[in-house]
C-alpha cells in the first residue's frame, strides 16, 4: 500500500485525529484512486447524459451531442441526482470488540464517516441513525451546508451500548422514512437473522435501497485462539468453557453459513450486501456503497 | 458423651494438607483464560464443554483430593468411638467389684452392688469410670468410659461365684487399666483374709489413691469342707466358721437323691465328722450338703468321687528286700497318700528286678533306685533301656549304690565321687521353692530346714543337669536331668535312714509324694479339682466333670477352696498397709483401653480403603476431563 492508498488501512485511519480529517482522508484517497481506475467518472463533478425519454425537459437537452451523435441527450445536473442516504451505525455491545487496531465500532464509524463525507461531496442528503436495542443517535437526512460536521462530530461521540436488537431501528426507520433512497446498514449482525431480514425488507417493500455491510473482526471468521479459555459473551456476559481447537472448525462452519444465509436472503430480496472485516481496507466499503447508488440511480 | 475421638490425634494436622488442592483450585480459578468475544451465541451449539459441568466436575475432582486427604490424616490419627472408652487425658476411677464366694451369702452381693453403683454415681462427672470384677482371676468388664449407664449395667450384671479372692490380682488388673493416667481405685470386698494369701504380684502405682468399701461378712458360715469314700460310707467334715454355736442337717446325696442326712451340732469356729453311710451301689460321684441359709452358698455341696482310679505302679529297686532297710520309708510314704489309692509300690531287689521282662518293666510309671548291689547284667540293661526309651528313675545315692557300676546302670557317667562325703548337721535347701516337688514347702516355708544330711556323694557340676536342692554346704543334693527320652532325678544321699535321718521328718512324707507325682505327671488322671485348678475345658465353678467317651469316660468333681469359707477378715487399714506401691515409672506400656477399643473397632482401615476408593473416583473423574 503507497501513496494516498495507505490511507485507506483501518489501522492507519485509526492514528489519524478527528472523524472529520479521517472521514476525509479515506475519500479523498479513495477518490485518487479511482482517476486511475474502471470506475472513472463517477466524480461528482462529473455530468451526466441520459438518453432522452418522453416527458424529459427539452431544455435539459444537449444540443451539441444531437449534433455530433444524431442522438437525444439530456444532461443530468447534479443537483437532479442528489439521494437522501440513511446511514444505520450498530453501537450495540458486541460491536465493541477488536482483535486488531481497531474495533467493529471503530471500523464502521470510519466507514459511515467517510460514507458521509462522499455523500456530502456528491450533495446527497443523507442522516445517521445510531442504535443498539433502541434508537441512541438519530441525525435526520440533510444536505445542508454543515450537516456533515453535525454527522461526523455525533460519530466521534458514539458510545458502546448494550444489546444488540437491529429488526426495531430498522422497523421504526422503515415507518418515518417517507421518500425513497437508500439505507446502509452497518452492523455485526449478531442478532436473530430472521428479525434482521423482517426489518430490512421492510425497507425494501417501501421501495428503500439497502446496502449492508456486514462487519466483523477476523477471530470472528477464523476463531484463531488456541488455549482453553472461558469465552464470554460481550452483550450477556453467558460464559462458555471451549477449547478452540476442538470447536473451531464447527464455529467456522457455523459462522459461513450465517454469512452464507445473509448473503442469500438478502441477495433475494435486491439488497447488497458486502462483508467486512476490520483488517481490510475502507475502499471496499465505499466502492460497494458507489455500486449500489449507481444502480439506484 | 458418644463422638470420636482419635488415637493419634497429632496425625490430624496433616489434614491441613486439604488445604493445598483448594489453593489450587482457586489460584487455577483465578487464571482461568477469560476472553469477551461477540460471537458467542455460535458457541453454545459447537461441541464444547458447558463451563457449568466443567465446574461441577471440578468441584467433584476437589471434592475428592480433599477428602483423600483428610481421610490419609484421619485414619493415621486412629478413629474410635469415643462413647466407648475414655480419651488418655482423663482422669479415671477404677471400682474393683469382689464377685468372689465369700460374698455370696443371701443379700451380700446385693450390697456390694449397691456400693459399687454408688461409687460409680459418686465419681466426679469429668472422671471416666472403668469396672473390675475379680474372685481368682481379675475381668475388666468395662474399660474406661465416660457412659456410666454402661457401668451400672455391667453392675447390675454381675454375680458373685465360688471362686477365691485374690486382691493382688484384682490391683494388678487396675494398675493396667490406669496405665499412665491420674486416677483413683474403689475397691467393694469382704476384705476376706485370705485374699492376700495366694502367691502372686500386684500393686497399684504412687499417688493412685485406693478407697474401700467394706462389705460385712455374714453372721456365721458352715461349710462341707472334706468328704472322702471309705469303703460304703462318706466321711464328711463340716466347719462352723462362725462365733455361734450352730447345728446343722447334713445330706448324702446321688444323683440327685439324697441317700442319708445327719445332724450335727457345732460349736463356734469348730468342725465336726460325720459318717454318711447309703447305699452306694455303682454311683461313681456324690455331694455331701448341708443346709446353711445364712452364709456362703457354694462351700454348702462338696463333690466326692467314689470310684477311685488305679493306683500308679512305681518300682522300688532295693539291694536287699529282706535287710534291715529296703525301701520301708519310701513305701511307706506312698501308700499312706489317700489311703493308698495313689501309689501301688513294689519292692523288689536286683536278682528279682533282673527278671523282669521289659514290657513287666514299663508297666511301671518310675523306678526308684535304692540298691544295686544285687542287680545283674541282665537287670542293668533293663534298667538302662527302660531310661533310656522314656522311664522315669529317681535314683538315691546311698551306701547300696555301687558307685562304680551306676554308670551301667542309667547309661551315662553321672560323676558321683567314689567315697561319702561327711556333712553333719547340713539341711536341705531348694535352689527353686517354686519347682513342684517343693510347692508344699512354700507355705511356711523353712519346713526343710529340719532334714539333716550326715553323708552324701559329691556331684560334680554337668551341662544339662538341673540342680533343684543343695546342702547348706553347697554340694548339689538333687539333680534332675534327662536321659535319652527319660527323666532321672539324683537324690545325693539315701532315704533308707542310713546316712540321712530324712525319713523320719515330718517333710518326709510331703516330699516323697511330690517327688513321686513329678515322676508320674500325667499317669494318673486326676479326680479332684479345687478352685480355681479345673480340668480343661471345664467351667469355673463347682461341680461333676465328665471327661471322655466310651468305656473310657471318667467323672472327676471340682470343689471350692475352703479357705475362702472363712469369715476372718482384714481391717481396712490393714488391707491399704498390705497394698504394695510401685513408682510410677516402674509402669510398662500402659494397657491402653482405647487403644484396645481402637483396635476392635479398627476404623483407619475403613478409612484408608474410603480414602483409596476417593482417589480411584479422582483417576476416573480427572482421565473424563482430560
Amino acid at each position: 500500500m503507497a501513496g494516498e492508498a495507505r490511507y485507506l488501512d483501518p489501522a492507519i485511519v485509526a492514528r489519524l485525529g478527528t472523524i472529520d480529517l479521517k472521514a476525509r482522508t479515506i475519500v479523498e484517497g479513495f477518490l485518487t484512486g479511482l482517476h486511475r481506475s474502471p470506475y472513472k467518472g463517477f466524480s461528482v463533478e462529473f455530468a451526466e447524459y441520459r438518453q432522452y425519454l418522453p416527458g424529459d425537459d427539452l431544455a435539459t437537452l444537449d444540443w451539441k451531442v444531437y449534433a455530433r451523435s444524431d442522438r437525444h441527450f439530456v444532461k443530468k445536473y447534479e443537483e437532479e441526482t442528489n439521494l437522501t442516504c440513511h446511514l444505520l451505525l450498530d453501537v450495540s455491545g458486541s460491536m465493541g470488540y477488536g482483535s486488531g487496531a481497531v474495533t467493529k465500532l471503530q471500523y464502521g464509524s470510519y466507514l459511515t464517516g467517510a460514507l458521509a463525507y462522499l455523500m456530502n461531496r456528491q450533495r446527497d442528503a443523507f442522516g445517521l441513525v445510531a442504535f443498539d436495542d433502541k434508537v441512541s443517535t438519530l441525525l435526520p437526512a440533510s444536505a445542508r451546508a454543515g450537516h456533515l460536521r453535525v454527522v461526523l462530530l455525533a460519530l466521534e461521540r458514539l458510545k458502546l451500548g448494550a444489546r444488540t436488537n437491529v429488526a426495531k431501528p430498522l422497523h421504526d426507520l422503515a415507518a418515518a422514512v417517507r421518500k425513497r433512497g437508500l439505507v446502509v446498514l452497518v452492523s455485526d449482525l449478531l442478532d436473530d437473522p430472521r428479525t434482521v431480514l423482517d426489518g430490512l425488507k421492510h425497507f425494501r417493500y417501501r421501495g428503500t435501497d439497502v446496502v449492508v455491510f456486514h462487519i466483523l473482526d477476523p477471530d470472528e471468521l477464523k476463531f484463531p485462539f488456541e488455549q482453553s479459555a472461558r469465552f464470554r459473551d460481550m452483550e450477556t456476559a453467558a460464559e462458555v468453557m471451549a477449547v478452540p481447537s476442538a470447536v473451531r472448525a464447527e464455529y467456522i462452519e457455523r459462522m459461513q453459513a450465517m454469512i452464507a444465509h445473509y448473503r442469500r436472503e438478502l441477495g433475494l430480496v435486491g439488497i447488497d450486501y458486502c462483508l467486512l472485516d476490520t483488517s481490510q481496507p475502507l475502499e471496499l466499503g465505499l466502492m460497494a456503497y458507489l455500486m449500489t447508488r449507481r444502480r439506484v440511480l | 458423651m458418644f463422638g470420636i475421638a482419635f488415637l493419634s490425634p497429632l496425625f490430624l494436622i496433616g489434614a491441613l494438607a486439604a488445604a493445598v488442592p483448594i489453593l489450587l483450585h482457586l489460584f487455577h480459578r483465578k487464571t482461568d483464560v477469560v476472553i469477551d468475544f461477540p460471537s458467542i451465541s455460535l458457541l453454545t451449539k459447537a461441541p464444547v464443554q458447558n463451563h457449568r459441568r466443567r465446574q461441577l466436575r471440578e468441584l467433584i475432582l476437589l471434592l475428592l483430593r480433599v477428602a483423600a486427604l483428610i481421610l490419609l490424616a484421619v485414619s493415621f490419627a486412629r478413629p474410635y468411638a469415643a462413647g466407648a472408652a475414655a480419651p488418655m487425658s482423663a482422669v479415671v476411677t477404677v471400682v474393683a467389684l469382689d464377685t468372689s464366694m465369700s460374698l455370696s451369702a443371701p443379700g451380700q452381693f446385693a450390697r456390694a452392688q449397691q456400693a459399687a453403683s454408688q461409687a460409680v454415681a459418686s465419681a466426679p462427672a469429668s472422671n471416666a469410670v472403668a469396672l473390675i470384677t475379680f474372685a481368682d482371676s481379675a475381668t475388666v468388664a468395662v474399660p474406661p468410659t465416660s457412659d456410666r449407664g454402661a457401668v451400672q449395667a455391667a453392675i447390675a450384671a454381675a454375680a458373685a461365684g465360688a471362686g477365691g479372692t485374690r486382691f493382688r490380682t484384682a490391683l494388678a488388673s487396675a494398675s493396667e487399666v490406669l496405665g499412665t493416667r491420674e486416677g483413683n481405685v474403689v475397691i467393694v470386698t469382704d476384705l476376706q483374709q485370705a485374699g492376700w494369701d495366694a502367691i502372686d504380684e500386684g500393686g497399684i502405682p504412687d499417688g493412685v489413691a485406693v478407697q474401700v468399701m467394706a462389705i460385712a461378712a455374714p453372721a456365721g458360715n458352715v461349710a462341707v469342707t472334706s468328704a472322702m469314700r471309705r469303703a460304703g460310707e462318706v466321711i464328711a467334715t463340716v466347719q462352723n466358721y462362725g462365733p455361734d454355736e450352730t447345728k446343722a442337717a447334713v445330706r448324702l446325696v446321688v444323683d440327685g437323691k439324697e441317700l442319708t442326712h445327719a445332724t450335727v451340732m457345732m460349736a463356734p469356729y469348730a468342725a465336726a465328722d460325720l459318717d454318711l453311710r447309703g447305699s452306694l451301689g455303682e454311683a461313681s460321684v456324690a455331694q455331701v450338703v448341708v443346709d446353711d441359709p445364712i452364709g456362703y452358698q457354694p462351700d454348702n455341696t462338696r463333690y466326692v468321687v467314689l470310684d477311685s482310679s488305679p493306683a500308679i505302679a512305681i518300682a522300688a529297686l532295693v539291694a536287699d528286700p529282706t535287710g534291715t532297710t529296703g525301701g520301708l520309708y519310701l513305701e511307706r510314704a506312698l501308700t499312706v497318700v489317700n489311703e493308698g489309692r495313689d501309689f501301688a509300690v513294689t519292692v523288689a531287689d536286683g536278682r528279682v528286678l533282673s527278671k523282669w521282662t521289659t514290657a513287666e518293666m514299663s508297666r511301671h510309671a518310675a523306678l526308684v533306685i535304692l540298691g544295686t548291689r544285687t542287680l545283674d547284667r541282665a537287670g542293668r540293661e533293663l534298667v538302662k533301656t527302660y531310661l533310656a526309651g522314656g522311664g522315669q528313675v529317681l535314683l538315691t545315692l546311698g551306701p547300696d549304690v555301687d558307685p562304680g557300676t551306676i554308670g551301667d546302670v542309667i547309661g551315662i557317667d553321672l560323676g558321683v565321687s567314689p567315697a561319702p562325703v561327711r556333712s553333719p548337721g547340713a539341711t536341705l535347701v531348694p535352689a527353686d521353692s517354686r519347682h513342684p516337688i517343693f510347692r508344699p514347702f512354700l507355705i511356711p516355708s523353712g519346713a526343710l530346714g529340719d532334714v539333716q544330711v550326715d553323708q552324701h556323694r559329691r556331684l560334680t557340676d554337668q551341662a544339662g543337669r538341673t540342680v533343684l536342692a543343695r546342702l547348706t554346704g553347697g554340694d548339689a543334693v538333687l539333680t534332675e536331668q534327662t536321659v535319652g527320652q527319660g527323666r532321672l532325678l539324683v537324690f545325693g544321699s539315701d532315704l533308707d535312714n542310713q546316712w540321712s535321718r530324712f525319713p523320719l521328718q515330718p517333710s518326709f512324707v510331703p516330699f516323697a509324694v511330690e517327688t513321686a507325682r513329678y515322676l508320674t505327671q500325667g499317669r494318673s488322671p486326676r479326680q479332684e479339682w479345687t478352685l480355681p485348678d479345673v480340668p480343661a475345658g471345664a467351667p469355673m465353678a463347682p461341680g461333676i466333670v465328665t471327661a471322655g467317651e466310651g468305656a473310657t469316660t471318667r467323672r472327676m468333681v471340682v470343689n471350692v477352696d475352703v479357705r475362702e469359707s472363712s469369715l476372718a477378715a482384714t481391717s481396712a487399714e490393714d488391707f491399704a498397709k498390705a497394698i504394695a506401691r510401685t513408682p510410677r515409672s516402674d509402669q510398662g506400656e500402659p494397657v491402653n483401653a482405647a487403644r484396645e477399643v481402637e483396635d476392635r473397632q479398627r476404623w483407619w482401615q475403613i478409612g484408608l480403603l474410603v480414602m483409596l476408593a476417593a482417589l480411584a473416583g479422582e483417576a476416573l473423574v480427572g482421565r473424563r476431563a482430560a
